[in-house]
């Protein structure tokens, strides 16, 4: 057998790994306050207000805004483009390089209009 | 005591895809898969080929399908089945003929990894070793080479360049050896598209692996250890 | 002698696109796969949510109206359980590809960390405390 070329898959498989604990750890609390409890009116009204979320995010030097960018969009997005580039090879509905590309394309860039905006309002 | 066994049969002399055949077996407590098939070609039809040895699960050679689970016939018993079994050649190799696979891709991703002791030393002392160094590789170490963990694996039936299960153990198994110098050679096929990479951790090989060995686990500690060879790659050219 | 090579006419079955299908292992191994689609939608969601947040007051009050609408919270509650499903698949392998600690301490230490953030977002909110 011929000595293979180095795949660069650990770069993606870091940020699968990565973002697969964001999705574990943070989105279960995020989903369930945000996504279920507040817009079923469960929460106290001002719990989402515009003023609150907007001083919540700026605090600290916008690290709250940053960390949120970071753990609720980019990474669970590098995760889950990276389960569906490989799923799409399970279900033979790859072509090649082509849906590499697409996938982790479309994750950078998402991920880069998520930090840039959770700069905009900082 | 008797049960139906369901043979998918293949002449490659005759038939264009394999077929059904159906015979009645007696049974007991005791009766394994591989009984019941040495049974088949002794009473009742001599022409049905497969492969044993042992029939003690260390030779790795009768592996079946058992109900579409990959299976060692001489550890797989009768009475935990219904009173129909479909018995089928392991999956995702070329049947040759019967229960007989070609294991010959297998066989050649289990060299490329260059399953044993690479060590240049001169030194003829005996290598010693700790009960701390065993146990880095033991659990990686009782791999039979039944193949069960190919047939149980999708990723190596969509892709059969992937090394694959038991190859990438066996590779885990001599890198962690404090006796080994040979890592810097096998780790290129594991870094490879076609090494630890190809897999998706389904783990369906840890289940079916008659020596509980956990396939899926060695591939992925290698992944982590390619990675880490990535990483060393970029700062140490 | 009869040629060995000739006679040779091995059988193989490629793999169906619905292998997937055959058995309930490969199903669990598929949902687990799937649980990153509700995922999606939600990072959508988050994304828009920010966007919004930088367009002014009233295009936020929009988005927190869109997240309102039912089938936004229907897809949230979907995603809920994925994530309980995606959180139980992977702290189980972490320990398998990681063997630093035992397994079930491992596991129950992931499990704290989620619920130690999801009472952390419940008191920031004002569900608790």
């Amino acid at each position: 057998m011929n000595q293979p070329k180095r795949s660069d898959e650990p770069i993606w498989w870091a940020l699968f790994s990565a973002g697969g604990v964001c999705f574990a750890v943070m989105i279960p609390g995020l989903v369930l306050t945000l996504g279920l409890l507040y817009p079923l009116g469960l929460l106290p009204e001002a719990a989402f207000s515009y003023s609150r979320v907007q001083q919540l995010l700026q605090s600290f030097w916008g690290l709250p805004g940053l960390i949120l960018a970071g753990t609720a969009i980019c990474l669970p997005l590098f995760h889950a483009m990276h389960r569906v580039h490989h799923g799409l090879h399970d279900l033979k509905l790859a072509k090649g390089p082509l849906t590499k590309v697409l996938c982790y394309g479309l994750a950078s860039l998402l991920s880069i209009v998520a930090i840039a905006y959770s700069g905009i309002i900082v | 005591m008797e049960k139906t066994i369901i043979i998918q049969r293949y002449n490659p002399e005759q038939d264009q895809a394999p077929s059904a055949e159906r015979y009645q077996v007696p049974f007991d407590h005791s009766t394994s898969v591989l009984d019941a098939l040495l049974y088949i070609q002794q009473q009742l039809d001599p022409t049905l080929a497969f492969r044993w040895s042992c029939r003690m699960a260390i030779c790795g050679s009768c592996g079946v399908m058992v109900n579409k689970i990959p299976k060692l016939g001489c550890k797989t018993f009768l009475r935990d089945y219904p009173a129909e079994l479909t018995i089928s050649a392991l999956d995702h190799f070329p049947i040759e003929k019967d229960l007989i696979s070609d294991m010959a891709v297998f066989l050649d991703h289990l060299q490329a990894v260059k399953p044993y002791l690479i060590n240049d030393s001169k030194n003829t002392e005996p290598h010693r070793q700790t009960p701390a160094q065993l146990k880095k590789y033991q659990k990686f170490s009782s791999c039979i080479n039944c193949g069960l963990c190919y047939a149980a694996c999708p990723q190596f039936g969509l892709n059969p360049e992937f090394l694959g299960p038991a190859a990438i153990v066996t590779a885990q198994r001599y890198n962690l050896d404090s006796r080994d110098q040979g890592k810097a050679q096998r780790m290129p096929q594991l870094n490879g598209k076609n090494g630890v990479w190809a897999c998706t951790f389904v783990g369906f090989c840890a289940d079916v692996c008659p020596k509980h060995l956990d396939p899926a686990a060695a591939v992925n500690q290698g992944k982590v250890a390619s990675a880490t060879d990535m990483l060393i790659s970029i700062f140490k050219p | 002698m009869p040629d060995s090579a000739g006679a040779r006419r091995p059988y193989l079955q490629p793999l169906s696109r619905s292998w997937w299908l055959k058995h309930s292992f490969f199903l669990r191994y598929m949902l687990r796969e799937a649980t990153v689609l509700p995922l999606l939608f939600f990072c959508g969601c988050l994304l828009a949510g920010l966007y919004s947040l930088a367009q002014g007051e009233s295009q936020y009050q929009s988005w927190l109206a869109f997240m309102a609408q039912p089938w936004v919270i229907a897809l949230n509650a979907l995603l809920l359980l994925a994530s309980f499903y995606h959180a139980k698949t992977f702290f189980e392998l972490f320990p398998r590809v990681m063997p630093l600690l035992p397994a079930p301490l491992m596991i129950a230490g992931q499990w704290l960390g989620t619920i130690a953030v999801a009472l952390l977002l419940l008191w920031l909110f004002g569900a608790i405390g």
